[in-house]
């Protein structure tokens, strides 16, 4: 157990230093990584949204679903599984990417935005951990989206070829792929392609093999009084945040600024920072993880985590295509709408998944 | 006395099956699944009785899988069908 959290706390550290690194060469500040960033610019890079600052396959993506994959099949754990309420995790999946979009982060980003002195996050922070208790309640009173069964075998392997034929696609950068101009915004920033990609596998694997999981770690402390996954957020935290002041004194540049205002790619919007991250909680905790942790399940086979990544897609370029993500200046009306939308629908879903008759 | 952990596709069926043991006098705890058992991350329930089959006879759909410490692993010794 104790070898387990030692594990645990140096894969945080390892995965906290990549982040900050990844800013050095090129990413953009406080964006090391970001799950749904990434996945928004790649859907914008496809051509599914035609929000040109935002468009580039983020390699940290693929990096992260491949590392997973080949982790899992080193260890024997790979294993093609799914049925466990496919659609209702396309729709939780959907609404996580409407919350991630509201606050401008996922939950790994909101850890690396607190190590940047983004102050904002601490809101995002808050609502999170009141997303999480939501769901715990749920879980508690009953709350399962049912088995998962085993699947055709190449079931499994369906999210890690399409990863590869999305690097095949970047790496070729055919016409019909889209991406910002230098200068044009968040997703012309970008460290080389092969380095994001590494380093995107270093974190799948290491995620594999911690269960690095920000909304499961959470949910460990209230369930179980039970630190170990927390752990391993915290170590990112901690290590991004030295590695940031090691990067402020060496470059001359600074990459810790506490504050609100004026931080990069957030806004000052606490309420629906606070609310944008409580559906995102909530939603994790519906479907078993956060999004970092749907990306390594999806590596290791499970095909229910790969259409929750499919409703990450699709909600990314909805959000683009119908004005609901939020921009440095604050969150859009629609958007607002959106995640009013998504609590009252997490709402329902843990309702009718928990409160069934003659299920007890 | 032998300690067994058996895992579950939901928390909720933990749960259950923990308070069937209390119903049963068999010691049981909750706590998250131990890496070195499986890849998920959910909840199990450790339990201490003489066999497993005391305790499986009456498992639920919700029950993946049964397996006891052995050295720095586990060994199964039971597995839902199709699991």
């Amino acid at each position: 157990m104790n070898n387990e959290k030692t594990t645990i706390i140096a894969a945080g550290a390892v995965i906290g230093v990549i982040a900050s690194v990844l800013v050095l060469l090129g990413n953009p500040v406080n964006m090391g990584f970001c799950i749904a960033c990434f996945i928004r610019d790649t859907a914008g890079a496809l051509g599914l949204h035609r929000a040109a600052p935002v468009q580039y396959i983020r390699p940290e993506i693929i990096g992260i679903i491949l590392g997973s994959f080949c982790m899992a099949l080193l260890n024997k754990e790979f294993a093609s599984k799914g049925g466990s309420a496919p659609m209702t995790r396309f729709v939780l999946g959907f609404f996580v990417m409407v919350g991630c979009l509201m606050f401008l982060g996922c939950p790994f980003r909101m850890i690396v935005r607190l190590a940047g002195g983004d102050l904002n996050a601490v809101l995002g922070l808050v609502g999170f951990f009141g997303g999480v208790l939501t769901g715990v309640f749920f879980l508690n009173k009953g709350y399962s989206l049912k088995r998962t069964y085993r699947m055709a075998a190449w079931d499994g392997y369906v999210l890690p070829a399409v990863q590869v034929i999305f690097l095949i696609l970047l790496v070729a950068a055919p016409a019909f792929i889209f991406f910002t101009e230098p200068g044009g915004g968040p997703a012309a920033k970008h460290a080389f392609w092969l380095v994001s990609l590494a380093a995107g596998a270093v974190v799948g694997a290491l995620a594999q093999r911690t269960r690095l999981c920000m909304a499961g770690g959470l949910r460990d402390i209230v369930l179980f009084k039970d630190y170990k996954l927390i752990l391993g957020f915290v170590a990112v935290f901690g290590a991004a945040l030295v590695t940031n002041v090691i990067l402020g004194l060496a470059t001359g540049t600074p990459y810790v600024t506490f504050g609100f205002a004026g931080q990069p790619v957030a806004h000052v919007d606490g309420v629906w920072n606070l609310l944008g991250m409580y559906l995102v909680g909530f939603a994790a905790i519906l479907l078993g993880g956060c999004p970092l942790r749907q990306l390594v399940l999806s590596g290791e086979g499970n095909a229910d985590s790969q259409v929750t990544y499919l409703g990450l897609l699709v909600g990314a370029a909805f959000c683009h295509n119908f004005g609901l993500a939020s921009s440095g200046e604050g969150p859009t009306a629609n958007g607002k709408i959106g995640v009013v939308i998504g609590i009252c629908v997490c709402l329902a879903i843990a309702c009718l998944n928990t409160f069934k008759k003659g299920d007890k | 006395m032998r300690t067994f952990y058996a895992t579950f596709y939901s928390h909720f069926g933990a749960i259950r099956f923990k308070r069937l043991c209390d119903g049963l006098g068999i010691p049981a705890s909750l706590m998250p699944v131990p890496r070195s058992l499986s890849s998920s991350c959910g909840t199990c329930v450790r339990f201490e009785a003489e066999s497993f089959e005391e305790a499986a006879a009456s498992r639920s759909e919700e029950m993946e899988q049964i397996a006891e410490p052995s050295g720095e692993g586990f060994v199964t010794l039971f597995r839902a069908e199709h699991a």
